[in-house]
């Protein structure tokens, strides 16, 4: 496993507990210095074969990025952050997203998203025949601590969802 | 996110991400990872910098290539409202 969840999980809770004051003061240094990065030594590693023009791929930001006029915005107010994640279609328009995330300025990300979610330049590459394809759905994740929720269910459906779509590589731009 | 990435490694699809602090990739280990000098919020850069968001993916796809090590990061040069390198 990437994460030992049980050397994590009690280690989480107290976290949660400990944090909570710094969390609604807004003291996000703090919290994330306590942070209880439990993460062992070795790396997961698949290797990459092949050529990016012949090949599939999906972007994910974990900019809080949510379709304003169709999905739900992310929990923004829970220590936990929220572990869901949205569907973003590649033909996204700036006008079309929402940004539910309170630990970053959004202020450049609303003039041009794809600063965190370069989606539109991936669409270029596709269409000069860089990058082979790119699927009609993209991904965005937010603002999320609670990684034992992330590891047990999040991550698991939405690597099969990926792998259904065909996806041979993928590419991730935190905040 | 360095946890994403690393379940999705694990379950056998390549990934590559950008990262901007180094301090946190080394507690979270990201497979493979290009390293910019941005700030939160906008890691290819100024909006509207279309130039620079083409060159920071292309050197991703070819760090993809050429990684070999586990924890690879590579460093690059852009700088925030300063010409790219040629």
């Amino acid at each position: 496993m990437p994460i030992d969840l049980d050397a994590f999980e009690p280690a989480y809770k107290k976290w949660v507990e400990e944090s909570l004051p710094d969390y609604r003061a807004g003291n996000m240094k703090e919290i994330i210095k306590k942070y209880p990065f439990i993460v062992p030594d070795d790396v997961p590693w698949t290797d990459y074969k092949g050529q990016p023009s012949d090949q599939t791929f999906a972007l994910l930001t974990t900019g809080g990025f949510y379709l304003k006029d169709s999905q739900p915005p992310f929990d923004t107010e829970s220590i936990h952050g929220d572990v869901s994640y949205r569907e973003i279609p590649k033909t996204v328009r700036q006008q079309d997203i929402g940004i539910a995330h309170k630990h970053y300025d959004h202020s450049l990300t609303e003039q041009d998203f794809n600063i965190v979610f370069p989606i539109q330049r991936f669409v270029e590459l596709e269409n000069e025949g860089v990058i082979g394809k790119l699927p009609d759905t993209h991904y965005s994740f937010s603002y999320v601590n609670d990684a034992v929720s992330l590891v047990k269910e999040t991550v698991p459906e939405f690597i099969s969802r990926i792998k259904a779509d065909g996806v041979d590589v993928l590419f991730l731009v935190p905040v | 996110m360095g946890l994403i990435q690393r379940l999705v490694e694990e379950a056998g699809i390549p990934t590559i991400s950008t990262g901007n602090a180094p301090d946190r990739m080394a507690h979270i280990k990201p497979p493979r990872a290009v390293l910019v000098k941005f700030a939160r919020g906008s890691m290819f850069g100024e909006p509207g910098n279309v130039k620079r968001q083409r060159r920071i993916i292309l050197d991703a796809l070819e760090a993809l290539q050429t990684m070999t090590e586990p924890g690879s990061i590579q460093e690059l040069p852009y700088k925030w409202k300063r010409p790219d390198p040629e």
